[in-house]
């Protein structure tokens, strides 16, 4: 008889830390009892939760380096994220595991007047702290999603996160060291490396006008407490409005650069197709491609699992988040056909052009049977989001309609 | 004004206590890894454990949708050597990939035998 997938898995985890044979000793009996397990929607998607430093226990994507989903139930909770449920991207396993912030520094230089070397009580007094809520996202969210299939990092749609972040304007950092005539972007690197020689360092580059735009902020607290390891401490990049690549965490240098970054994570990794819909045809590839830049729209269901049973004849109030890349979400429809008759949801209290924004409206199945709940958002530009997925080779932006299905009984 | 000498010792501790807080170092210890490679007689097996785990965990690997084809393992393993810096000697990419596709991707079910998508192992 086939053991269900999750005890599987359950017993293969067990297997791997030598243990298989001995399921009953009771320190691996407490092991099990913190070792959850989830089943992603999209083949191969049983995944643990384990609970890492300052974490709880969250959606294993790789644990060497650390990549953490956020299970989806946590975006139910409130527009804020919290920091200990805060999805986790790395991208080389050399990740800092203690960094003593007495002798942290932050050093800025390149094409300026004045190269700086600030340590963390510096920055922190560099100029007034501002505060901005703003929404994190990785690129590749969503990407197990993707058909055809995209391959990398297998992501189910919890690789998001809503934060209040306190730090300084990257502006008045790049204004102290005074940006010389002619420069065109400013690089990023942060304290995670690669751990052989000879892999490129994680390194990424904002025009030069993005970066002086007074919004990019260098962050060191993130709800109101300092970041967490995992999620940059002492210090990270905040992009507002932008994927989470540029989002360098650990910052240690900043460079102010008179010709084009062209380093492995700008030139070759993290790039869409060069058109409007950032997307090809499925399982083509694109003749030119320019970096990634800023989110596009995107809403879900966030109270209503897929599968739930809903009561026939009585409201539900069916409640969910939307944002996009800043220009700020005016509308969110609400559909319970499957998308032939929309209305328009309540939108929740503002928090900010960059945050996820709380919308709910009601749904009262008047009969039996299975529905399919969607929701669809829009901004003040008139983007919104499309009825089948786009599609690029890496499995990048995805923000199709999705699609929530429930059953009335 | 007098104070009495164990406050001013208690001050004193608070004090010192607040500075040191301050200038703690911010250290976390990682879990280990609790995914391995899927035991196999191809020599690949021994070679992803040699080369792949140098750098990270066996999920990588483990995750990828089950359709992913051995063009994909190919041209994956070569980006691991030539962008990435993985010391894989040319003569074991070949059995590298072999391994991968037959445990991992496309060719996983004939390798095995079976059907379906999920055809790994407990070990």
């Amino acid at each position: 008889m086939e053991q269900d997938p999750a005890r599987r898995r359950a017993l293969r985890a067990m297997g791997a830390l030598g243990a298989g044979a001995a399921l009953m000793h009771p320190a691996l009996k407490a092991l099990a009892a913190t070792t959850d397990h989830v089943e992603l929607p999209f083949d191969n998607g049983g995944r643990e939760l384990i609970a890492f430093p300052q974490k709880r226990p969250l959606i294993v994507l790789t644990s060497r380096p650390p990549q953490l989903e956020t299970p989806f139930p946590v975006f139910s909770e409130g527009p804020i994220t919290p920091n200990d449920a805060f999805f986790v991207r790395y991208h080389w396993s050399a990740v800092p595991t203690a960094i003593d912030p007495q002798s942290y520094r932050l050093r800025v230089g390149g094409k300026v007047n004045a190269p700086l070397e600030l340590s963390l009580d510096e920055l922190k007094r560099l100029a007034d702290p501002v505060e901005i809520i703003a929404v994190n996202q990785c690129s590749g969210n969503s990407r197990g999603h993707f058909s055809p299939r995209a391959n990398g990092g297998q992501l189910s749609n919890g690789a998001m996160g809503n934060a209040r972040w306190t730090g300084v304007p990257l502006k008045k950092v790049l204004e102290r060291a005074g940006v010389q005539a002619g420069s065109v972007q400013v690089s990023f690197d942060g304290l995670d490396r690669p751990p052989l020689e000879g892999g490129p360092d994680f390194i990424k580059a904002l025009h030069i006008d993005h970066a002086l735009d007074g919004e990019v902020m260098l962050a060191w607290a993130m709800n109101g407490e300092d970041l967490p390891m995992l999620n940059g401490y002492p210090v990270r990049l905040i992009v507002p409005g932008h994927y989470g690549t540029y989002w360098v965490k650990h910052l240690s240098d900043i460079r102010v650069l008179d010709t084009p970054f062209d380093g492995f994570w700008m030139a070759a990794a993290y790039r869409v197709p060069d058109n409007a819909c950032a997307c090809v045809e499925p399982g083509s590839a694109p003749t030119k491609t320019i970096p990634i830049s800023r989110f596009n729209v995107r809403s879900f269901i966030t109270n209503v699992a897929d599968g739930a049973k809903l009561p026939v004849g009585r409201e539900t109030v069916v409640r969910g988040i939307a944002f996009d890349g800043g220009y700020g979400v005016t509308g969110v429809a609400f559909s319970a056909d499957g998308g032939q008759t929309w209305t328009e949801a309540r939108l929740g209290k503002d928090l900010g052009k960059y945050s996820f924004r709380e919308w709910q409206a009601t749904f009262k199945p008047a009969r039996r049977g299975t529905y399919e709940l969607k929701v669809r958002a829009i901004n003040r530009i008139g983007q919104s989001q499309p009825t089948d997925s786009l599609w690029n080779p890496p499995g990048y932006m995805r923000n199709a309609v999705e699609t929530t299905r429930v059953m009335a009984a | 004004m007098k104070m009495p000498i164990c406050k001013i010792v208690r001050t004193l501790v608070l004090t010192a206590a607040t500075w040191t807080s301050g200038a703690h170092a911010l250290e976390i210890a990682l879990p280990p890894d609790t995914v391995t490679y899927e035991q196999s007689d191809l020599p690949g097996y021994r070679l992803v454990q040699q080369n792949c785990l140098i750098c990270h965990s066996a999920h990588y690997v483990a995750y990828q949708p089950p359709s992913s084809p051995r063009a994909y393992w190919d041209a994956t393993v070569k980006k691991m050597k030539k962008v990435f810096g993985a010391p894989v000697t040319d003569e074991a990419i070949p059995e590298i990939v072999d391994y991968l596709v037959k445990t991992y991707g496309a060719e996983r079910s004939q390798f095995a035998g079976r059907s379906g998508t999920d055809t790994r192992r407990t070990n």
